[in-house]
């Protein structure tokens, strides 16, 4: 009788879970032998591998692995050749000329030439590709049409003079394909998930939310990689990552817990690294603040600066991954200059500048997102205790989930916000000022974009417009320098830190670095 | 087959509630997905790609109309049909699912009767107070204390993911169990103490039945209906439970799926996922019906 009856439930249950799985079973992949197998833990589980449709810097290091653009940059943020090895403009400024690396093949067999980048930027313009995302490089002021000129030389000519355009080439989404490629299943003209380039790994295998495993490129045209196999594994909580690296499980992870970084710098079987980006976080102020209308005086906002201590923050809330703001902008990008005069941390001056403008005890809503960035909603709240400290009644930090909070400003115009202050990041995915200065373009003014401080001065505008279609960089970078020195005065943020993207390998494990785009490369990765 | 029938309506009123609670939460996908510093232009070509442009009435109407033929649609983060997606997971879930209620009925059922034996006993106490500190403890703590003493200290197993075959189980498994165990191991003494104390048990004894017969041909058998109604319960629970789980763990599933597919804006995962969770609970409410009606032959269904 008893057997019977769990015998009769045990197949009730399994029954449930038969028809639930549909007889699926469980995948697995059997562990590697160190030495020839890089494991790294990353925090999320990429949308897609398909170049054309990157937006994020840790799927975009990923695909990079398998897929190279023409131009990409080193350590320090400079442009460097790659599939191309060298590029002339027009004096126009419209034409750009590429010439290609010789003898450089596909991992599939087929060649690296002149139209397959014809193919992989038409692929990347054109509206049938799904979630395409050519930035700058498309739109109305973008690449209007590519040319092959012969099998190594490639013409580019654009609708609008473009300054950034080869920087903005460096971008994965500019990543070369083999045309053939795209017909080959599961591929599909609009949507890759194993993409084919000419880069020093291959596509080995996924499992969604899982794993991707990359295999080493054996024909690779250039120095080849040290490890045959590099697992990426998807490990959203980061207290787990770190217990998989402290117990073998992985060789690198990104982002540990932040509160744990001092003890993972004192253990001295892996190494801390704080790996540079171009990340600036700040504090959005309403600059056209509607519900707190004091917000619109540059003295109030200047006062909000000096009332807020950034060294503290960082030290004690950062732990150490940032570096203080000196520009409204990070020190890798293109037309960045230190603006001279700094925010420092001076509570009775921002007091008697607030009573000097009638905002003393003045109310202000805060709201910040959680999990976004580096220890984000904690430092809101570092940065409102600092701002009551100043005599300010301020209401939150509220917080919600990521996409609730991009509509705090995605298609609200001036008039309807409702919040006076904000915490963002921004990380312009090419290392040129134009990109950063999207932030302070009042054309950029929600619903038009996302210039979330409503900030608007003729002047900014005008020097940026003739600084992102400017051909001489010596010009180009002293306009954005003219233009961060006066947002710097006018204060539409609360200038706070450039973030650090920290990551942590074993001991083991040598020659992991940062880009200052925040991408970390594990690609050249060896054994200690 | 009535009770299949009824089904129907229930699920399309869930496919329904799902479709408008994603539209009113606030967020739009084509920004979400294209980040914020992306082009105007780039939002608005994924917004016309994914169909956002619609009217919401129309995208409703195509919703039902795939759902029909039981087309999910196209995940808006991954572009993969939905079905796919889901697919994927549902393995890994499953026998997550499966494996902690095997242990939690196992566990739960054996403690609860032997508490119930041992009354007011040390051993009663002890048990008592374990299920209550299992039903009470948070998941996502109890996991993270798992990791470090396991995977991190002992080194016996692994920190997360599932490429070590079954012991990737062991810790996920145990963590999901736990609260099911409790309250399980509760049901399981409450519903004995009611029966022991019953005429037929002190008859069964009194002709002199063996002790463990009596316990589970006589008394565990007639208490079993509440315990099962828990049970049938608790497997709903541990399929949503699984997300914290899966995500602690690194554990492939479907809460995974479905956690991603919010924080995206995901609308046909997510639409899919709920869907499918319904008709699970749905299913395993129909199998508990059947399991009373053994159980308790006075049960009968027309």
């Amino acid at each position: 009788m008893r057997g019977r009856f769990f015998a009769l439930l045990a197949l009730a249950c399994l029954a449930v879970t038969a028809c639930g799985t549909g007889g699926g079973s469980q995948q697995t992949t059997s562990g590697p032998k160190h030495g020839d197998t890089l494991k790294v833990a990353i925090g999320i589980d990429p949308d897609t591998l398909d170049p054309a449709g990157q937006t994020t810097t840790t799927a975009s290091q990923i695909v990079d692995m398998m897929t190279e653009t023409l131009v990409t940059i080193d350590e320090k943020g400079a442009l460097k050749p790659l599939l191309a090895t060298k590029w002339d403009q027009s004096s126009d400024g419209l034409t750009y000329t590429f010439t290609l690396r010789q003898n450089v093949k596909f991992s599939d067999g087929a060649p690296f030439n002149a139209q397959a980048v014809k193919f992989s930027i038409d692929r990347l313009l054109s509206p049938n590709t799904f979630r395409a995302q050519p930035g700058i490089l498309g739109g109305k002021t973008g690449i209007d049409h590519v040319d092959v000129v012969d099998d190594s030389h490639v013409k580019f000519t654009l609708k609008t003079k473009l300054a950034p355009f080869v920087a903005a080439l460096t971008q994965t989404q500019s990543a070369i394909i083999s045309p053939a490629s795209v017909n080959v299943a599961p591929n599909r003209p609009d949507l890759i998930t194993q993409p084919v380039g000419t880069g020093p790994y291959k596509f080995g295998e996924r499992l969604a939310a899982d794993h991707i495993t990359l295999n080493a490129n054996k024909d690779y045209w250039g120095t080849k990689a040290n490890y045959d196999t590099q697992v990426y594994k998807i490990v959203p909580e980061p207290a787990t990552r770190e217990a998989l690296v402290k117990s073998g499980g992985a060789d690198v992870m990104v982002l540990p817990p932040a509160s744990d970084i001092p003890a993972l710098q004192s253990d001295s079987s892996l190494k801390v690294i704080l790996g540079p980006s171009d990340r600036t976080i700040q504090i959005i102020i309403n600059t056209q603040g509607t519900v707190q209308p004091l917000l619109q005086k540059a003295e109030v906002r200047q006062a909000l600066n000096y009332a807020v201590d950034k060294t503290a923050i960082i030290k004690s809330v950062m732990f150490g991954m940032a570096v203080p703001l000196d520009a409204p902008m990070s020190k890798s990008l293109f037309g960045y200059c230190p603006v001279g005069s700094s925010y420092n941390y001076d509570p009775a001056k921002a007091k008697s500048m607030l009573q000097a403008a009638g905002a003393a005890g003045m109310t202000v809503k805060m709201v910040a997102p959680t999990g976004r960035y580096v220890q984000d909603f904690q430092v809101a709240q570092a940065v409102a205790g600092y701002l009551r400290d100043a005599g300010l009644n301020v209401q939150g930090p509220a917080t919600t989930d990521w996409p609730t909070y991009l509509s705090t400003y995605v298609n609200v115009p001036p008039s309807q916000s409702r919040i006076d202050l904000s915490l963002l990041g921004w990380a312009p995915p090419y290392l040129d000022a134009q990109q950063q200065f999207e932030q302070f373009y009042s054309a950029r003014i929600p619903p038009a974009g996302l210039e979330t401080s409503y900030y608007k001065n003729p002047e900014i505008d005008a020097l940026i417009e003739k600084a992102n279609a400017g051909t001489d960089p010596a010009q180009r970078q002293k306009d954005y320098c003219d233009a961060a020195k006066t947002v710097w005065k006018e204060a539409p943020w609360i200038f706070l830190y450039n973030q650090r993207f920290p990551f942590v390998t074993t001991a083991k494990v040598t020659n992991v670095v940062g880009l200052p785009n925040e991408k970390f490369v594990t690609t050249w990765a060896s054994p200690a | 087959m009535r009770r299949l029938l009824v089904a129907i309506p229930t699920l399309l009123g869930v496919a329904t509630v799902v479709f408008l609670l994603m539209r009113l939460l606030p967020g739009d996908p084509a920004v979400v997905i294209a980040g914020p510093e992306a082009t105007a232009a780039d939002v608005d070509r994924i917004r016309h790609q994914l169909g956002l442009t619609l009217p919401f009435w129309q995208q409703y109407l195509s919703f039902l109309g795939r759902l029909s033929h039981a087309d999910l649609g196209i995940s808006i983060r991954t572009g993969a049909p939905v079905i796919q997606e889901i697919f994927t997971r549902v393995p890994f879930t499953a026998t997550l699912a499966f494996i902690s209620l095997l242990l939690a009925i196992l566990i739960g059922v054996t403690a609860g009767v032997i508490a119930a034996t041992r009354r007011n006993s040390t051993m009663d106490v002890s048990i008592s107070g374990g299920a209550v500190f299992g039903a009470s403890m948070p998941t996502y703590w109890l996991g993270l204390m798992l990791i470090i003493l396991f995977a991190v200290h002992l080194r016996v197993l692994p920190a997360g993911g599932s490429d070590r075959g079954p012991i990737s189980l062991v810790l996920p498994a145990i963590t999901l169990a736990l609260f099911s165990t409790g309250l399980i191991a509760r049901q399981t003494r409450s519903a004995m103490l009611e029966v022991l104390g019953q005429d037929f048990v002190r008859t069964a004894r009194a002709k002199g039945a063996a002790r463990t017969a009596v316990l589970i041909r006589h008394a565990l058998r007639n208490a079993l209906l509440p315990i099962v109604t828990v049970i049938g319960l608790q497997f709903g629970t541990l399929l949503g439970g699984a997300v914290l789980t899966e995500t602690i763990f690194a554990w492939p599933g479907v809460g995974r799926l479905l956690v991603d597919s919010i924080g995206s804006r995901d609308y046909p995962v997510v639409q899919g996922v709920v869907l499918l969770l319904s008709v699970s609970f749905i299913a395993i409410n129909l199998i508990t019906d059947l399991l009373y009606a053994y159980v308790d032959p006075r049960i009968r269904y027309g």
